[in-house]
């Protein structure tokens, strides 16, 4: 099965830093399949997950989405590749409105009717036990709830593959509970996951396989089961 | 006094509140585009904040020399005119806003800028994203501008040259008062150059909070 995201020997280094936050990683995303990232802060994960998600552009190296080049891609291709894949903050960043807006973005973004994207989005909300904070604002919700609503957003949109960045940072053992099988709902039916975690117990509970990044490289890659004991 | 007081205040008003909106217009484009573009945001910003600090005598005297009937753009006999004020301040508040914008929308961007992206949205939506969420950080970054504007002195009196029921702002009033001796009139013209100041701040906050809810 080819790679919905392929990263080949990308390095990357942030404007004014000398130090490489990741050193010649090859890596290989595929739908249907849940990945683990795990490793130090600082370890390059996040770094990692924006490049595969597009928000940055590698310093050196290519990055693939269904076998084309990104960043050689033009202008309307890259819009095109860019809405299969989403990828979600560590810390939730939710714009001005209520949560049920919020969830209802991206399809707002990717031009679907309001009441059609609201729809999407309250069904969505509903699944996950969460249709009580439908009409709350912004500022309302705990950083938990909050947490939530971001990767409801991305759910909801329906990307191909779902980037997510520490996203138990936040949340109570309830609702960690409630991800862990909401991932393993979106795996079966077809959507390729990579979390980027401290949570040793998701990623083990969740992932078909694990990568361990130290310093901006991989070090290991293989099943969860054997790679986190390391 | 008090008729021609308010006829000074109303003109001040006019003067820096037209110079505030031409500057932040560039000043903002400005803004968004180095913030969308880090190489040269490193060039150009420290410059642009030194710059924040420029003496309005400094760029009194330049404008001056350029506005001159002997100067370059002397044809367009700006000189002794609002609209020659008008010129300079937006020119010295450029950097300012500028610089203040830069860094709410460097931020808001790292924020909201990427959430757009990352949910699929065009540059184009995405700036807008970051337009709207900006908003009260660039209001705050033009009260400034207007502040420094409506306060300044250097500019207004050498390429306005204080001329009564023309170009006499609140400053330049303050400046000839003293030169007087009419320390009470010049303290009163003070405190109403400040209540002005606070009011305008204060209606923006107050803007914004309708804004948020």
């Amino acid at each position: 099965m080819r790679a919905a995201i392929e990263l080949r020997g990308v390095w990357h280094t942030y404007p004014g830093s000398r130090r490489w936050a990741l050193e010649g990683v090859d890596l290989e995303i595929r739908e249907g399949r849940i990945l683990a990232v795990v490793g130090p802060n600082g370890s390059g994960k996040t770094t990692m997950l924006k490049l595969a998600g597009t928000l940055y552009r590698p310093t050196r190296g290519t990055v693939r989405l269904w076998g084309s080049d990104f960043w050689a891609s033009d202008g309307s291709q890259r819009l095109r590749l860019r809405r299969l894949v989403v990828y979600v903050h560590e810390k939730p960043v939710l714009v001005r409105g209520t949560a049920l807006h919020n969830v209802a973005y991206g399809l707002l973004l990717r031009g679907y009717p309001p009441e059609e994207a609201l729809e999407r989005a309250r069904s969505v909300m509903e699944r996950m036990g969460v249709a009580g904070l439908a009409s709350r604002e912004r500022g309302q919700l705990s950083a938990g709830e909050a947490q939530l609503v971001s990767i409801l957003r991305a759910v909801a949109a329906e990307p191909r593959v779902l980037l997510l960045d520490e996203p138990t940072a936040h949340l109570d053992l309830e609702k960690r509970r409630r991800l862990a099988s909401l991932l393993r709902e979106l795996r079966d039916r077809g959507m390729g996951v990579v979390v980027a975690t401290h949570d040793y117990l998701l990623a083990r509970r969740v992932a078909d396989e694990a990568v361990v990044l130290e310093e901006g490289r991989i070090r290991v890659r293989g099943p969860p089961g054997r790679v986190l004991e390391v | 006094m008090p008729g021609e007081a308010l006829e000074i205040a109303a003109r001040s008003l006019a003067i820096s509140g037209t110079a505030t909106l031409l500057s932040s217009t560039w000043s903002i484009v400005l803004a968004y585009m180095l913030a969308r573009s880090p190489r040269a945001s490193r060039l150009l910003v420290p410059f642009l904040e030194a710059l924040v600090g420029i003496p309005t005598v400094l760029v009194g005297l330049l404008l001056y020399l350029l506005l001159s009937s002997q100067g370059p753009l002397g044809m367009f006999r700006l000189l002794y005119t609002p609209k020659a004020i008008v010129v300079g301040q937006a020119i010295l508040i450029t950097p300012l806003i500028t610089s203040v914008a830069y860094r709410v929308l460097t931020h808001s961007w790292s924020m909201y800028g990427e959430l757009a992206l990352a949910l699929g949205a065009a540059e184009r939506q995405a700036a807008r994203l970051v337009f709207s969420e900006s908003l009260p950080g660039l209001a705050a970054a033009v009260v400034m501008g207007f502040s420094r504007a409506f306060g300044e002195l250097g500019v207004a009196l050498m390429v306005g040259g204080n001329i009564r029921g023309y170009t006499r702002v609140i400053t330049t009033a303050i400046a000839l008062e003293v030169s007087r001796g009419e320390f009470g009139l010049a303290l009163s013209l003070g405190a109403m150059l400040v209540a002005i100041l606070v009011l305008v701040s204060l209606t923006l906050r107050f803007l914004g909070r309708l804004r948020e809810r």
